[in-house]
């Protein structure tokens, strides 16, 4: 009875073994050790969800009371210029999942061999995730100055005979804020894939080894498929705070130049606080989610076979 | 616009957006004045710590001597937090109860009537005490809603090490905008080191058009007029410079911040800013504050000096106005205007203060220097932020306007056309 419980799923073995008897007793258990969790979602997630999606169809400036204006913040979003540069600059930015990832994952296949110091880079490669995004723009700032290091290697190598301007150029402004973005989180997401690898049991490399499928076969055909729950769980969050930055585009550029680097997130932050339309903040906000459940969707559905249902 | 939900639903969103709102707000007698203890008051500044605590502690303590019903919590906030810190507890029902803000800020926050009119709430003889022209900066529809604090009009730091390494004159440092770019371009071209960074960042050009003696409003105020020929020749001279490497690249991105920073580093030549931000150059760079000379601003056509202005406003939300009030009055009073100044250079808003020999007297470090070229600048200084409606709006577009017009993505008149359509359809 317990195997068919099992078969059918935790929740349906968990009925199966509560009708045994304390069943009230275990629920409310569970409750109560879900209770502080719950507590603090409620309050810092689940209530800002409400209140912000509400929100957005009243128009607030924190002084006065809200007025309801229904959709109309809705539609003036959409011959809004400044969301749409913001939305396409936040569209844009999205290019840095993949190429993030692709990395990650090369990095984390190379930290995994047993090398001689290799825990060394391990950490150094962490270092970035746990280091304050304001230090973070701030040092970047000076690597992008026109008389900065970058520049002054590139000068040296004669790959440019004049300094670039990193964070001046309007079309190269937000792809190296994205750099920035990419070296900040590549520790993290490695992390994550080299737990991913470490799940993967070894007889299944070993097994492709002794049918003999080369390095690339076994890279492609064996581990890539089952590092797939992996790379899901890490393109998804990578999604979300790309479609979220903020603190490297205040730190580094303020949205500029010429609004190159002003996105979504950027953008609601500055009605809600420079221009004190909250309710229009809250507005792009709601698009803001809808189009980040919508990535999430596809990239759910996308990535949701694999790891070891795959064999 | 008809409201598009059915009305129950419509109705139930309004009653959790107000509730949401009530509830963020305590009911009025939480903690009334008079009531068992002492009122306690909330004094919120912009970065005066560490420099000035010794100073602002002695203020509240000498005010809660001569108070004993009044306790003020003094808390200083970084300027870049301010705006957040504030709504925040604004809409937390927790607002300050006295805030030092600029100009910008203060007319940005009376637009949305979040600050008490301090022409209504300050009696007249008090109001008197005042520059008028400096009250009257802080005012909207004809109302003030900040009582001025301290002014700091802009001078002339110059490096005279490189100004003797490029072959000019340290005892002749250049009095006009002209002068001051022919200065510039020629230490750049002698030394290779940025002889200037303009202050052209962000809506800061709306400033240099009102410095040069062209206006941004008609005289009714109601129409821009920034497009002239005039106008454009001035942006158009501004991107020629950056176009050929007069001023660093990052000027229009750091503005005053990257200035001082690059000036103390020893990598530019001068700078047009606050007196107050030697003490900076002071504690960066102890080398390049001794090769310092401090003159008056460069004039333009206009010769008029800007005079940024800080003031003490108390938000309508304040639930202790009425002391609030009184205690903005005793830190601008004139005796405790003139003790600040004495501690950094920075000017008095009230008249009496100001006519202090203090202001007057010489010395030999650069702020002294400062203190008495920044006094003569006075008469021909007024804060030249504007007070119009719809401020963000019309500054994303000018803002917008004038980097497309540095970066090449319009032409200078192209840029200022669109931004005064953009200005005209709103105003």
């Amino acid at each position: 009875m317990e195997r068919q419980a099992l078969n059918r799923g935790p929740a349906a073995a968990s009925r199966t073994v509560a009708r045994g008897g304390g069943a009230a007793a275990r629920t409310t258990i569970a409750y109560l050790f879900l209770a502080p969790a719950l507590l603090l979602l409620a309050v810092f997630t689940f209530y800002p969800v409400v209140f912000g999606t509400v929100l957005s169809l009243f128009d607030y400036n924190v002084i006065s009371p809200p007025r309801y204006v229904g959709f109309s913040q809705f539609a003036a979003l959409w011959s809004d210029r400044y969301f749409w540069t913001a939305l396409r600059n936040s569209a844009v930015y999205l290019a840095v999942v993949p190429v993030l990832q692709l990395s990650a994952i090369v990095l984390a296949l190379w930290v995994r061999q047993p090398l001689r110091g290799i825990a060394w880079f391990r950490a150094a490669y962490y270092i970035p995730v746990v280091t304050s995004i304001v230090v973070v723009g701030l040092m970047w700032r000076w690597l992008y100055d026109e008389a900065g290091l970058l520049n002054y290697v590139l000068l040296r190598l004669g790959v440019v005979h004049a300094p670039i301007h990193w964070l001046s150029d309007p079309n190269l402004a937000l792809y190296a804020v994205m750099g920035v973005t990419w070296w900040k989180g590549i520790g993290y997401y490695m992390v994550i894939y080299l737990a991913g690898l470490e799940a993967i049991p070894s007889y299944y490399d070993e097994a492709a080894a002794l049918d003999g499928a080369g390095a690339w076969a076994r890279l492609f055909r064996v581990t890539i498929p089952l590092l797939r729950p992996s790379i899901l769980l890490a393109s998804t969050i990578s999604i979300l705070a790309a479609l979220r930055v903020f603190e490297e585009i205040y730190v580094m550029t303020g949205g500029g130049p010429i609004f190159s680097t002003y996105t979504m997130f950027y953008y609601m932050f500055d009605q809600a606080f420079n221009s004190l339309h909250l309710g229009y903040a809250a507005a792009i906000g709601v698009v803001l989610a809808a189009i980040t459940a919508l990535f999430s969707a596809v990239n759910f559905r996308l990535m949701r076979t694999g790891g070891l249902s795959y064999y | 616009m008809r409201p598009s939900l059915p009305r129950a639903a419509s109705a139930a969103a309004a009653a959790l957006v107000l509730a949401a709102a009530l509830l963020a707000v305590p009911p009025a007698g939480v903690a009334p004045a008079g009531a068992a203890g002492p009122t306690t008051i909330e004094f919120w500044t912009i970065s005066l710590e560490p420099f000035f605590t010794t100073f602002v502690n002695g203020l509240i303590d000498r005010y809660q001597r001569a108070h004993p019903d009044v306790r003020v919590r003094w808390i200083d906030v970084q300027p870049q937090a301010l705006d957040q810190k504030l709504l925040s507890s604004i809409a937390g029902g927790v607002a300050p109860d006295v805030v030092n803000l600029n100009t910008e800020t203060t007319l940005r926050l009376a637009e949305v009537h979040a600050l008490v009119d301090m022409d209504r709430a300050v009696p007249a003889p008090a109001r008197a005490r005042y520059f008028p022209n400096i009250w009257a900066s802080l005012r909207l529809d004809g109302h003030a809603y900040g009582v001025p604090w301290y002014v700091t009009p802009d001078v002339l730091a110059y490096n005279q090490a490189l100004f003797r390494k490029a072959g000019l004159d340290p005892a002749h440092p250049p009095v006009t905008t002209e002068a001051l770019i022919r200065a510039a371009v020629a230490v750049k071209q002698k030394t290779g080191i940025y002889g200037f960074m303009p202050n052209v960042d962000g809506i800061r050009f709306l400033k240099v058009f009102q410095e040069e003696g062209l206006p941004v409003l008609s005289p009714d105020r109601r129409r821009a007029v920034f497009d002239s020929a005039a106008h454009v020749a001035l942006l158009a001279r501004y991107i020629d410079l950056y176009k050929h490497d007069q001023f660093p690249d990052d000027t229009l991105r750091r503005g005053y911040l990257g200035a001082t920073e690059r000036y103390g580093d020893g990598q530019l030549a001068m700078l047009t800013t606050g007196p107050q931000f030697l003490l900076r150059v002071r504690s960066d760079n102890p080398d390049v504050y001794r090769d310092t000379a401090v003159a008056a601003a460069p004039l333009g056509r206009g010769q008029v000096y800007d005079l940024p202005t800080m003031d003490l406003a108390v938000p309508a939300a304040s639930r202790h106005q009425a002391e609030a009030v009184a205690f903005a009055l005793y830190v601008t009073d004139d005796e405790n205007q003139l003790a600040f100044c004495k501690q950094v250079v920075i000017f008095p808003s009230t008249r009496q203060a100001a006519a202090d020999s203090y202001f007057t007297r010489g010395g030999t470090s650069p702020e002294d220097r400062a203190r008495v070229v920044a006094a003569r600048e006075l008469d021909r200084a007024r804060d030249l932020t504007l007070a119009i409606p719809h401020s963000d709006d019309l500054y994303r577009d000018f803002r917008e306007a004038i980097e497309s017009a540095f970066y090449g993505r319009m032409a200078p008149g192209q840029a200022l056309e669109w931004a005064v359509r953009q200005w005209n359809a709103k105003l």
